[in-house]
């Protein structure tokens, strides 16, 4: 028997858990801006995230709606880096379908994103991280306002040129631990000049954590997002 | 059969049905469902049981508009507070779903009266307000309880999807009896209906939250 | 064979006093001498057999506490022509009495027929325990087949209706696993757990409308009532 059996986590795993009920969808005036990172498995989703959450601390009112908490250790990932409370993160099953749950059926992020908007009054960001998911997932516009997709130099500096809905057409593609390249014999030129062929006019950076661990240039890229804000 | 009925159990249809996997997942963790054979039998005691029971209060709310009762009915007829809420978890998708394809004011007052509505009430409720009868809900609710829990096993166990499609397929005669008994019940009271049991899925369900709270489950349910 | 068995307990001068005690073979009910309202049920016969009809109607006045507890284990038999029988236990109980229906286990045997209904009418301040363990099959037997339902009320709302049927789908990890004895413990009225309580084979939940459900799905009785045991003194 499991009575006294208690465990603790940053986020809550319990589906018998709720809030509130909010029904009414969040009006579109007022709602939080939202953002989501999508991008391959160990692209760098979640150490963005962490990396957004500590560039915006004390600026702006911001929560973390997760998708790819498939085991605990994801969640403490967040925790540990003592960027957020626990009560602004909010994890999210996908059914082993990760692209499903921020494109096709929005809804279990939906009721995730309420949820934190009902729990933190006046929330300006929620930042939307997808699961690892292969080149072609995209989020729903229904989801998010902007999108950005991660890769890194370690999965291949053909990544660019293979393109995909992910890497031609989020609204910002960011090419993830740059001080790897050598290590990998990635060429960041030849990334740029496929990313750059590749999406147009939509912008890229180039990053590395390691070196940089606020993302500022992420940063301000989202912050040139935001609406302006009043008051 | 109306349109509204193949919408409804359309897996496209972006009700949040793709989180749930009715037991399946518990089921496959513990070995209990491990090939076609064996899902075929969790899916048809799995009809037998929730499937009957949703399908019973989906083809009586086609008609019957007391909110309240039929909410505090099937409440009485699901123990297990883990399968009331994933029952209401969907109910509340299929809502935000449904509110944009059929806005209605017999939603609205469905919502008013039951916030969180169980999923098989939401169902009747829509395929009502699309025109849709009794049995196009019966049978709705019926197909439900088994394809999900189906492309579940798919995706848990890596099934061969055309296996588990004709396993499902084998089942047609059943899911057509089950919603033809649950029409011939739908008109009588609310506290009349029948409430078949499913003893061995709520002690699934409630071990799956268990198992949650421990070990991250990739399904709500 | 059909029988109509009644007990109607009230209380008088702070003491349970049963007001009526009406046996009809085979169910025979027997006061306990020394503890009021305390009534055992003895199946005098062998019973029930196919096509016998059994009322047992249990009836407890404003504060009156009745307890119902079984002797042993009924066998449910076929009869001499396939037929159904039919046990059916009604409970009305009045503000602020207490009702245990406790009886021992029905063993549903090889080609029974068999339909075990329960009935519950409580008002708001009533309590309540029903305790149930159906055995299916005797050891190494396929078992009949069985319909059992539960229905209580508590005041206008509904606490609890649940309806089993014994067939072949009992191998089903979504029914009853090929597991061969269901126990189910009902309280309502006592303090109820807070949140659900799971082990693998058996839980205990709160009910939406108040009341606790402890159910076990076991290979034999024994191990039944060990998880049932267990659920209640941890909740």
């Amino acid at each position: 028997m499991q009575a006294d059996h208690v465990h603790t986590h940053p986020v809550n795993f319990d589906p018998t858990w709720s809030e509130p009920d909010h029904h009414e969808p969040a009006a579109e005036q007022g709602r939080a801006y939202r953002i989501g990172i999508g991008g391959p498995v160990g692209s760098g989703k979640t150490a963005l995230t962490a990396a957004l959450c500590r560039a915006f601390r004390g600026e702006l009112n911001l929560a973390v709606v997760t998708n790819d908490i498939y085991t605990t250790e994801d969640a403490d990932f967040l925790r540990r880096a003592g960027v957020l409370d626990v009560d602004r993160i909010e994890a999210v099953q996908t059914g082993c379908c990760p692209h499903t749950a921020i494109r096709d059926d929005i809804t279990a992020n939906l009721d995730a994103v309420e949820t934190l908007e009902e729990r933190h009054p006046g929330l300006e960001l929620v930042i939307i991280e997808s699961g690892g998911d292969n080149l072609t997932a995209v989020f729903s516009r229904g989801l998010v306002d902007r999108q950005i997709f991660v890769v890194d130099v370690a999965g291949g500096d053909k990544v660019p040129r293979k393109g995909g809905p992910g890497v031609t057409t989020a609204d910002l593609l960011v090419i993830n631990k740059i001080d790897l390249a050598p290590l990998v014999g990635a060429d960041l030129e030849v990334m740029a000049s496929d990313a750059a062929r590749m999406r147009g006019e939509l912008p890229v950076i180039a990053q590395s954590l390691a070196e940089t661990p606020d993302a500022p240039v992420v940063a301000d890229w989202v912050r040139s997002q935001l609406p302006v804000r009043t008051g | 059969m109306h349109t509204v009925a193949l919408v409804l159990s359309d897996s496209r249809f972006p009700g949040g049905g793709h989180v749930h996997s009715g037991g399946l997942e518990e089921a496959a963790a513990r070995g209990l469902v491990s090939d076609i054979r064996s899902l075929g039998l969790f899916l048809a005691g799995r009809l037998r049981t929730a499937g009957e029971l949703a399908a019973i209060f989906a083809a009586a709310s086609v008609k019957c508009h007391e909110w309240s009762t039929l909410d505090e009915e099937l409440d009485a007829r699901t123990p297990s507070p883990a399968q009331r809420e994933a029952s209401r978890a969907q109910g509340r998708a299929t809502v935000r779903a449904g509110r944009r394809a059929w806005p209605s004011p017999v939603l609205d007052s469905l919502v008013q009266a039951t916030p969180r509505p169980h999923h098989a009430i939401v169902l009747g409720a829509l395929t009502g307000i699309a025109g849709g009868s009794s049995a196009d809900a019966a049978l709705t609710a019926a197909y439900l309880s088994v394809s999900g829990p189906a492309s579940a096993a798919i995706r848990l166990l890596g099934l061969d999807p055309f296996a588990v499609n004709a396993q499902v397929t084998r089942l047609g005669e059943a899911i057509q009896a089950v919603a033809d008994r649950a029409v011939s019940v739908a008109g009588l009271p609310p506290a009349d209906l029948p409430g078949p049991g499913a003893p061995g899925l709520d002690l699934l369900a409630e071990a799956h939250v268990r198992h949650h709270k421990e070990e991250v489950r990739l399904f709500a349910s | 064979m059909k029988a109509h068995a009644r007990v109607v307990a009230e209380l008088v001068d702070g003491r349970t006093v049963l007001r009526e005690l009406r046996s009809q073979s085979p169910l025979t009910l027997v006061p306990h001498r020394g503890k009021p309202g305390l009534v055992h049920l003895v199946n005098s016969a062998s019973a029930p057999l196919g096509g016998d009809e059994l009322d047992l109607t249990l009836i407890a006045g404003p504060g009156a506490a009745l307890r119902i507890a079984g002797v042993a284990a009924s066998l449910v038999l076929p009869g001499p022509k396939p037929a159904l029988s039919r046990f059916t236990v009604h409970v009305e109980a009045a503000e602020g009495s207490t009702v245990e229906y406790l009886p021992e286990a029905t063993v549903v045997t090889q080609r029974a027929h068999h339909a075990a209904v329960f009935t519950g009418s409580l008002e708001p301040s009533a309590r309540l325990i029903v305790r149930e363990m159906l055995v299916l099959g005797r050891e190494g037997e396929s078992p009949g087949r069985l319909t059992s339902e539960t229905t209580v009320r508590r005041g206008e709302r509904p606490v609890l209706s649940q309806r089993l049927e014994i067939d072949s789908l009992i191998a089903s990890p979504a029914v009853l696993a090929g597991r061969r004895v269901l126990a189910t413990d009902l309280r309502v009225g006592y303090e109820d757990p807070p949140s659900a309580v799971a082990g693998e084979w058996c839980s205990l939940v709160p009910l939406a409308a108040g009341g606790s459900l402890a159910t076990a799905l076991a290979h034999d009785a024994v191990a039944a009532q060990r998880m049932i045991g267990l659920l209640n003194r941890s909740g």
